[in-house]
């Protein structure tokens, strides 16, 4: 088995170059970019989320491995396609209509990176109309709200309402998160599940999309 | 008289108490490259990697001239306070008033700032990929702006008599005192005048605002409290006090 162990340093330590130039290497050296994934890539993501479940590191530390990460998916990502190996999936991710708050949707956007998935950001104050086309056009599999305020985060139920009557509820997986949302909330208004943050999501997205 | 003093329309005159209030085109106030990095989930304890560290700094550094904080106060007598609501200038405010403002016989309705800039900037960064940046330019933000309340009671100074002190500061959203609340607070002070509007929402604009009110009264009824952290339930919160 090949030697990873340079580009896990590198992910670890959040040195995107460095975690590149390693991936670079290998692929070179001819490692099956499956395999890298599976074997340096994921373990390594794995081992940040634990350092931070174990607070060791902090949110800073989990976006600049996830920007290494994100930097070695681009290189990757052409080999798979060569391989016919199917993209990972997509989440289309906004913040509700009403809600003007960017910086943790961003945050779980870079982690989904990270962890390998395809992020279309629709940006903030989404209307449930703007989530639908972008699921129909990139044919996303996974859904992702967020919400600031006890006050705009009606405005997740109403959105899962008009993708019930747009007939595509049954096609996606819908994930929600923020400050104000419980898992209490996410099963009141029907989601799938609740990211409590950042990290969480990549887990929660993992499992929704099956992998 | 200052030029700046507001006036607002909407409100009767009969109890508010001249000086009415002060609008504060320019703020000032200390950031520190210590309270971004809590701001970014470090506890005090902790040790920053030297990159991240570097890196706040270089940002804050960047970021200081995209601050604008200003803020702005009304001043009001009150004419009637139970434990669960407060009269002041014809409007009444539902909360946890006992809790809070036990004592006061003047209230301050205050808007403070840190500006659009900020949030500008921050989001161009992570448009960009830069979700590093994007958030430490968008904790600075956070925390100008609570640096922009700071900063506006040590204005709010001026306005205490011989004796007196200030109950803690209590804003809509939080313990008790329902975000709806900012629909009467908008009325009782001229946030436009520091360019603070009220989406319907109920969020407001710039994100990096704060609206509240604070009781000033005789100290030996108002001056003791604990953190209003002590109260919040959000007890996983990075900035708990
Ligand atoms: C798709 O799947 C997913 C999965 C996970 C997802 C997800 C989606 N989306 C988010 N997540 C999750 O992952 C992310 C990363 O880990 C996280 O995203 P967040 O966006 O939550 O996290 C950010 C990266 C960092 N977190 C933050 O930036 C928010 C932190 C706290 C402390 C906070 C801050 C810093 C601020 N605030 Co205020 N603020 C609070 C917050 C309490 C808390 N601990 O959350 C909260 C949100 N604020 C509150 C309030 C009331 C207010 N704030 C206000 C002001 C401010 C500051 C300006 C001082 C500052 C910046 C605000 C801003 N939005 O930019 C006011 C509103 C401002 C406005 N524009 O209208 C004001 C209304 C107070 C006032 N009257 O002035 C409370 C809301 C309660 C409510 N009723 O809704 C609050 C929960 C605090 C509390 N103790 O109650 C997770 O939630």
């Amino acid at each position: 088995m090949a030697d990873f162990s340079q580009l896990r340093e590198a992910v670890l330590t959040g040195n995107a170059p460095a975690a590149v130039a390693a991936a670079r290497q290998a692929l070179d050296a001819g490692v099956d970019p499956v395999e890298l994934v599976n074997q340096a890539i994921s373990p390594a993501m794995e081992e940040v989320g634990r350092l931070y479940e174990a607070g060791e590191y902090f949110v800073p530390e989990l976006l600049l491995a996830a920007r290494a990460t994100k930097e070695v998916f681009q290189l990757i990502r052409p080999l798979l396609a060569q391989k016919d190996i199917p993209p990972a999936a997509r989440v289309v991710l906004g913040t509700v209509q009403g809600d003007l708050h960017d910086i943790g949707k961003n945050l779980v956007g870079a982690m989904l990176e990270g962890g390998g998935f395809e992020v279309i950001d629709l940006g903030v104050n989404v209307p449930p109309e703007k989530f639908i086309l972008a699921v129909e056009e990139k044919q996303a599999q996974i859904v992702g709200l967020s919400a600031l305020l006890t006050t705009t985060m009606p405005a997740m139920k109403k959105t899962l309402d008009v993708f019930r009557t747009a007939g595509i509820r049954g096609r996606i997986k819908v994930m929600i998160g923020g400050a104000p949302i419980t898992q209490s909330y996410a099963d009141s208004i029907g989601a799938d599940a609740y990211g409590e943050n950042a990290a969480a999501a990549v887990a929660i997205a993992r499992k929704l999309a099956g992998r | 008289m200052s030029p700046a003093r507001n006036d607002p329309k909407h409100v009767t005159g009969a109890d508010r108490i001249p000086p009415a209030g002060e609008t504060l085109p320019r703020l000032t106030i200390a950031l520190q490259v210590a309270d971004i990095l809590r701001s970014l989930g470090y506890p005090r304890e902790a040790t920053p990697p030297a990159r991240v560290v570097r890196s706040t700094e270089k940002i804050l550094a960047e970021a200081r001239p995209w601050l604008q904080p200003r803020g702005t106060y009304s001043l009001y007598a009150v004419t009637r306070q139970t434990a669960h609501s407060l009269e002041i200038g014809g409007a009444t405010i539902a909360g946890n008033i006992g809790e809070f403002l036990h004592g006061a016989d003047r209230i301050a309705v205050f808007m403070v700032t840190a500006g659009s800039e900020i949030t500008r900037r921050a989001e161009a960064c992570s448009r960009a990929g830069d979700a590093f940046a994007g958030l430490a330019l968008d904790a600075i933000g956070s925390w100008a702006a609570e640096a922009a309340a700071e900063a506006l009671m040590e204005q709010l100074n001026s306005q205490l008599r011989p004796g007196e002190s200030f109950t803690m500061r209590y804003s809509p959203g939080y313990c008790g005192m329902n975000l709806r609340q900012q629909r009467t607070l908008f009325k009782l002070a001229p946030a436009k005048s520091v360019g603070i509007s009220l989406l319907p929402s109920l969020l407001m604009q710039p994100l990096k605002s704060i609206s509240g009110i604070v009781g000033l009264g005789p100290r030996e009824i108002v001056g003791i409290h604990l953190s209003p952290c002590e109260r919040c339930p959000q007890v996983g919160c990075h900035m708990r006090r």
